[in-house]
């Protein structure tokens, strides 16, 4: 019975605690967000022409925004070889992207040394 | 000549019903971790430990061991916990929560199942430190529970990890019966708007760094969590230290994982884990789970109340910490009502909370046990 009234004062104190912690947070957050309010100029609130493309791509050349195409594509393929397992190639067969283990030459340590029969 | 026979099969000689047992445990996280790819990132060095360590007469749990050098080195003193919530931190996008702050409380409500849970064990008979270390299983986050439980119950580190983790991969389960009991379909249909406020850069620095003063002074006993968890994000968000970030968020929290896995893998020994103790914290650990997305989902309701029918009571669900898990489970459901209801940036501000919340309820824990007093 002692123990049940540890735990229900460990309870109300204990959620008490963490929503009062959690509400100066709350209020922190409001704060930084006041302080830190970007300034509203006249780009930015303009309401948007849908049948207008985006001002973004309108600014860009259509070279510049193949070229950034080409940039994000290969910064993708350069992720997803990051990604790939360390004990296989990045691509089955091939050693041109291969992993840091498998260019080592470690992998081939895994290989039997004798002769096939 | 009998005594070489002896010396040779030591190991079988060794061999107790209980070192089988748990090598058969060990064979089902590896079954786990490799079928059913349930968190293989720590189930298979924790099952690799458990195996190595309840081999006969194993070497590795000697007093130079590497289990027993690697557990002394960073779970005996929560070094690894500390060093992987560096990592979280650098992973974490926390700009749902900053864009929505008031998704904070949902956070608070989602940790109602440690206290839940405390009580339930105390009920059952644990001591106040055990029950305490149990409850924090609630916190659904396997480095608070860690390190919480490394320092009020240390005996009971290996069932109460096992549990924390193996449930946090069991989140898409556990969840979706208690939403779908808790709410309605004509709930979980409510949309809800996005308001666009854009997050600044100096915001998203900002925001770790008063964190940690905020709730470092409010709950000292939380520094190291929030601290370290807030170094990964400043990191993160200042852009100036990738190297840093990547290796944080990469290498270190890898190789932490690793050692941190098999270190709590060479704590589940035979004779001292399989106790009914143990099978009491795994049911526990299951309902503190339970518990809290119950809570979460009740504290939703009531923003759902005085919100007059415009907040989703699905989203207190998120609340939990299981980043960021519990959110996409969250906006799983919605969808299976009403496909086109967007809700999961709300739900990650909630979840977001929720890491955070976590966290601050580990320290409160350690506060109110008076830890280290």
């Amino acid at each position: 019975m002692n123990d049940i009234g540890f735990g229900l004062t460990m309870t109300v104190l204990g959620m008490g605690s963490v929503f009062s912690v959690l509400i100066v947070v709350w209020g922190v957050l409001v704060l930084i967000g006041r302080v830190d309010r970007p300034e509203t100029t006249a780009s930015a609130t303009h309401t948007l022409d849908e049948t207008q493309p985006a001002a973004a791509t309108n600014q860009l050349a259509p070279e510049e925004i193949a070229a950034i195409a080409v940039a994000v594509r290969l910064y993708t393929a350069s992720l997803r070889r990051e990604a790939a397992p360390t004990i296989r190639s990045y691509w089955p067969g091939s050693l041109l992207f291969a992993s840091r283990w498998v260019a080592a030459g470690r992998t081939r340590q895994n290989q039997s040394w004798q002769r096939r029969r | 000549m009998s005594e070489f026979i002896t010396n040779l099969f030591a190991g079988f000689a060794a061999l107790t019903w209980q070192s089988l047992v748990m090598i058969g445990i060990a064979a089902f996280l590896f079954y786990l971790a490799i079928v059913h790819n349930y968190e293989p990132l720590l189930l298979i060095p924790i099952g690799a430990g458990a195996l190595l360590a309840n081999l006969p007469l194993s070497p590795l749990l000697d007093e130079d061991g590497m289990l027993t050098v690697l557990y002394n080195a960073g779970v005996g003193n929560e070094l690894f916990p500390l060093l992987i919530f560096i990592g979280i931190g650098a992973l974490t996008d926390f700009s749902p929560l900053l864009s929505n702050p008031r998704m904070v409380l949902l956070g608070a409500a989602g940790q109602f199942g440690i206290f839940g849970t405390l009580l339930l064990a105390l009920a059952l008979g644990f001591s106040r430190p055990e029950a305490a270390s149990i409850g924090i299983i609630g916190a659904i986050d396997g480095p608070t529970s860690i390190y919480v439980s490394s320092l009020l119950a240390p005996q009971l580190l290996g069932p109460i990890t096992v549990a924390a983790y193996s449930y946090m991969s069991l989140v898409p389960v556990i969840m979706p019966p208690i939403i779908r009991l808790l709410t309605t379909p004509a709930e979980r249909r409510i949309r809800m708007e996005y308001v666009t406020r854009p997050v600044g850069r100096r915001t998203r620095i900002l925001f770790p760094i008063v964190i940690t003063i905020v709730v470092g002074i409010l709950v000292p006993f939380s520094i190291p969590l929030i601290g370290m968890l807030m170094l990964g994000n400043l990191m993160r968000e200042s852009g100036v230290v990738e190297r840093l970030t990547n290796t944080s968020s990469r290498e270190l929290a890898n190789i932490v994982t690793l050692f941190l896995g098999l270190a709590i893998g060479s704590t589940m020994e035979g004779t001292r884990f399989l106790q009914p103790a143990t099978l009491a914290i795994l049911a526990l650990g299951i309902l503190a789970f339970a518990l809290d997305t119950a809570a979460g989902l009740l504290f939703g309701k009531f923003l759902n109340l005085i919100s007059r029918g415009r907040f989703n009571p699905v989203i207190g669900a998120a609340g939990i910490s299981a980043f960021p898990m519990a959110a996409r489970v969250v906006q799983k459901l919605v969808n299976e009502e009403d496909f086109e209801n967007f809700l999961l940036m709300h739900a990650m501000g909630a979840n977001a909370a929720g890491q955070i919340a976590s966290v601050v309820a580990g320290g409160v824990v350690l506060a109110l046990m008076g830890a280290g007093s």
